[in-house]
């Protein structure tokens, strides 16, 4: 016991310094930070895009895989455990958590931004909606739904089945053994710990945008850096209050809301909206993301120009969802016990990737037919420099507009707060050894840290800074979870030899 | 007692005994369904039937066939607690009076063998047997019971469990234990003991457990 609490310590420590380090120099140094992570981001996407695209389409093409496997069978837990949330439930929150903030924030912006900037052809053309819907479709369909599927089923397998701390070391424990809790174990949580609180900085950064958009647009509120790190700052004391004085239900209830509140928004405009272009949208959008997925998921451009495109668009997105997969992967873990594999991967791949799809097609496909019908050039170009009013702007075109920017307001202010509050308690599971009891100082002072660090993103330079340290935050994690993927597999493998051997003599 | 009062894991009363919700069925007619806490038989109720009780340090209870007394202690390894005050973290799943199993337990808390982690003042802690100061809380009302001698109920009745499931000659278990491989064979019963091999003599009740023990096959079946 001894070894493991300094193990916990020591996670808790080095990953907090490094983390500290880095805000210091965000707040003294800020050119200097901007400058750095530019060069980071530059080398990695010059030299290591395709390790990207290649690592996600390689999780991609192995969870298909464990969908028919041998392995399908294979129950996250006992034999008798039972799953502890309905289908119903379970999906809404594996929706929530592994996009949540993401797709208000992106729903319009994205098609839009494409539609003027497509990665190939010409601009504000018919081909240029399609090929927009079709790289949205791409960038929140089955790849980020694939990384979440790897590291959420490695870490509930060993957490349950192999009864190893709920921390991502315990995923290697078929390669390393009891390593896992010396200092290799210890260099995967640490960089876990950092992959973790860049990705939720960078969500949380996003959504104090988008909170002080909405509180523009709805009361009027100047939209600068200075609100929006008031926001920052209002946010983090509500969470650690609700830390402190035990509101974890109250949180849960709202989360709950944030998700009905989505589903109710989504139905609206699909009801308000231009129903049939929207349903037309999803199925020639599936259409195209089906037969172009491999040319897309290998899409780089040696020869000509366009990297950059790439390189801000799909590149991003990959390292954001790798970066965002310890802490998702950890939700997704602790609410699957009792589902088996095959289960786990119909819900955290296939089910969310269509639901996905359905919200980019309502909000995307809307925005697009708004701006194609009107003919609004000015309308495309405003809101792909706007992002973060993008959703609100949109709004401002629909029936009941006020209705929906107050609904959207309070979604996002919501996600916002149960994002920091859940966050906090995945990064005290991770620093402490994988306890499932992290104590109330630990997760005060990630709250802090995490809110820290958003703000200095946001102080550095806003959404590039962002992207920028993301990127390199989740470098090495990438090989990490290449790794897990042979880790599982190794796993998985052990655990049928196991259960055959059951089954044999009990049929028998 | 209001349905809307009524909630999942709550104690209460029915028929004067002790039982816990586990499920809440609005739309039946028998909308609380419950677990009687002594043999863990179920039962639907109304709302008007059942009447809440809240437990605290130093009621005694029978669970599972066995008594226990609630203390105000910090629980080890394989002792059982009641989950009384119920803090669950955002990713946690645990409710009220839930009765589980302690896995590993630190400074801060426990984790039990259902992967929860609960802190040390979110439970008591179940005591094996009944303290001479404990106040006994099977029955409302202890009055009205005939042969109110609680030691009876200790006994294991096994003419209550479904006969199918009870250990058989030539049953083979293994020990659902980390650290030892065991696994081992019936080869006796009497009526309030189980026999194995290997000199192990422990209760039907106990064996049936699924947490402690694994029913692999019985001999005579795998022969055929």
């Amino acid at each position: 016991m001894n070894s493991k609490s300094r193990k916990g310590n020591s996670v808790f420590i080095v990953s907090l310094l490094l983390t500290l380090t880095f805000i210091i120099w965000g707040v003294f140094f800020t050119d200097n930070l901007a400058y750095v992570t530019n060069i980071v981001y530059n080398g990695s996407i010059d030299y290591l895009g395709w390790l990207y695209l290649g690592a996600t389409l390689f999780f991609v093409i192995f969870s298909i895989y464990l969908l028919f496997s041998k392995y399908g069978d294979i129950r996250l837990g006992k034999k008798t455990d039972r799953p502890d949330f309905n289908t119903v439930s379970w999906f809404a929150m594996l929706f929530g958590a592994g996009m949540g903030i993401g797709i208000v924030y992106w729903g319009v912006a994205e098609p839009v931004t494409h539609y003027t900037n497509p990665p190939y052809g010409e601009p504000y053309t018919i081909e240029a909606a399609n090929t927009a819907m079709k790289f949205t479709f791409f960038h929140w369909g089955l790849d980020p739904w694939a990384i979440y599927t790897v590291i959420g089923l490695a870490l509930a397998f060993f957490q349950y089945n192999k009864r190893l701390p709920a921390a991502i070391s315990s995923a290697f424990y078929p390669i390393l053994g009891d390593k896992i809790y010396g200092p290799i174990g210890k260099t995967i949580d640490i960089l876990s710990v950092f992959a973790t609180v860049f990705g939720i900085a960078t969500s949380l950064g996003l959504g104090a945008m988008q909170v002080t958009a909405g509180m523009h647009d709805i009361f009027g509120i100047p939209n600068t850096l200075f609100i929006q790190l008031i926001v920052i700052a209002v946010a983090t004391v509500i969470f650690i209050i609700s830390i402190n004085t035990g509101l974890e239900r109250g949180i849960q209830y709202l989360s709950n809301t944030a998700m009905i509140l989505s589903f109710a928004i989504m139905l609206l405009i699909l009801i308000i909206g231009p129903t049939l272009t929207i349903i037309k949208v999803f199925f020639n959008t599936t259409g195209l993301y089906i037969s172009d997925f491999i040319p897309m998921s290998l899409r780089l451009i040696p020869f000509g120009e366009g990297e950059e495109w790439i390189a801000s668009w799909t590149l991003f997105y990959w390292a954001w969802w790798i970066a965002w997969a310890p802490f998702v992967g950890m939700f997704i873990a602790r609410v699957s016990k009792g589902r088996t594999v095959r289960e786990f991967v119909i819900g955290v791949l296939i089910v969310p990737t269509l639901g996905t799809c359905l919200w980019m097609s309502i909000f995307g496909g809307s925005a697009l037919e708004l701006v194609q019908q009107a003919g609004n050039e000015n309308l495309a170009a405003y809101i792909s420099e706007n992002v973060s009013l993008s959703i609100f702007t949109f709004f401002d075109y629909l029936p009941l507009n006020s209705l929906l920017s107050i609904l959207g307001f309070a979604v996002v202010a919501i996600y916002y707060i149960t994002v920091a509050d859940t966050a906090t308690f995945v990064l005290g599971m991770l620093s402490e050894g994988g306890t499932l009891n992290p104590s109330n100082k630990i997760k005060v002072t990630w709250g802090v840290i995490q809110s820290g660090l958003a703000a200095v993103l946001l102080l550095a330079g806003g959404l590039e800074v962002l992207q920028t340290a993301s990127i390199a935050a989740a470098l090495p994690f990438t090989i990490i979870l290449i790794v897990m993927t042979f880790s599982l597999l190794k796993g998985l493998n052990s655990e049928v030899e196991v259960q055959k051997g059951n089954k044999r003599i009990r049929n028998s | 007692m209001k349905l809307y009062q009524v909630r999942k894991g709550q104690f209460v009363y029915y028929n004067n005994q002790l039982h816990k919700v586990y499920g809440i069925k609005a739309m039946y007619k028998q909308s609380i369904h419950l677990i009687r806490l002594r043999d863990l038989t179920q039962h639907l109720a109304k709302s008007a039937e059942v009447e809440r009780y809240k437990p605290k340090e130093l009621d005694s209870f029978n669970f599972n066939q066995k008594a226990y007394t609630l203390r105000n202690r910090k629980a080890e390894e394989g002792d059982y607690i009641l989950i009384h005050n119920p803090r669950p973290d955002s990713l946690d799943t645990y409710f009220l009076n839930e009765i589980e199993m302690v896995e590993k337990a630190d400074n801060k808390g426990i984790i039990t063998t259902n992967s929860h982690g609960v802190k040390h003042n979110e439970y008591l802690l179940m005591e094996p047997g009944r303290d001479k100061d404990s106040y006994p809380i099977d029955f409302k009302d202890i009055q009205t019971v005939d042969s109110a001698n609680l030691d009876d109920m200790e006994l294991q009745n096994l003419s209550d469990l479904n006969s199918e499931l009870l250990p058989s000659i030539g049953d083979i278990y293994k020990k659902n234990d980390n650290n030892k491989i065991l696994e081992t064979m019936v080869i006796a019963i009497s009526a309030q003991a189980v026999y194995l091999g290997g000199g192990l003599e422990v209760s039907p009740v106990e064996l049936m457990n699924d947490d402690n023990w694994e029913f692999l096959y019985n001999l005579q079946d795998y022969e055929e």
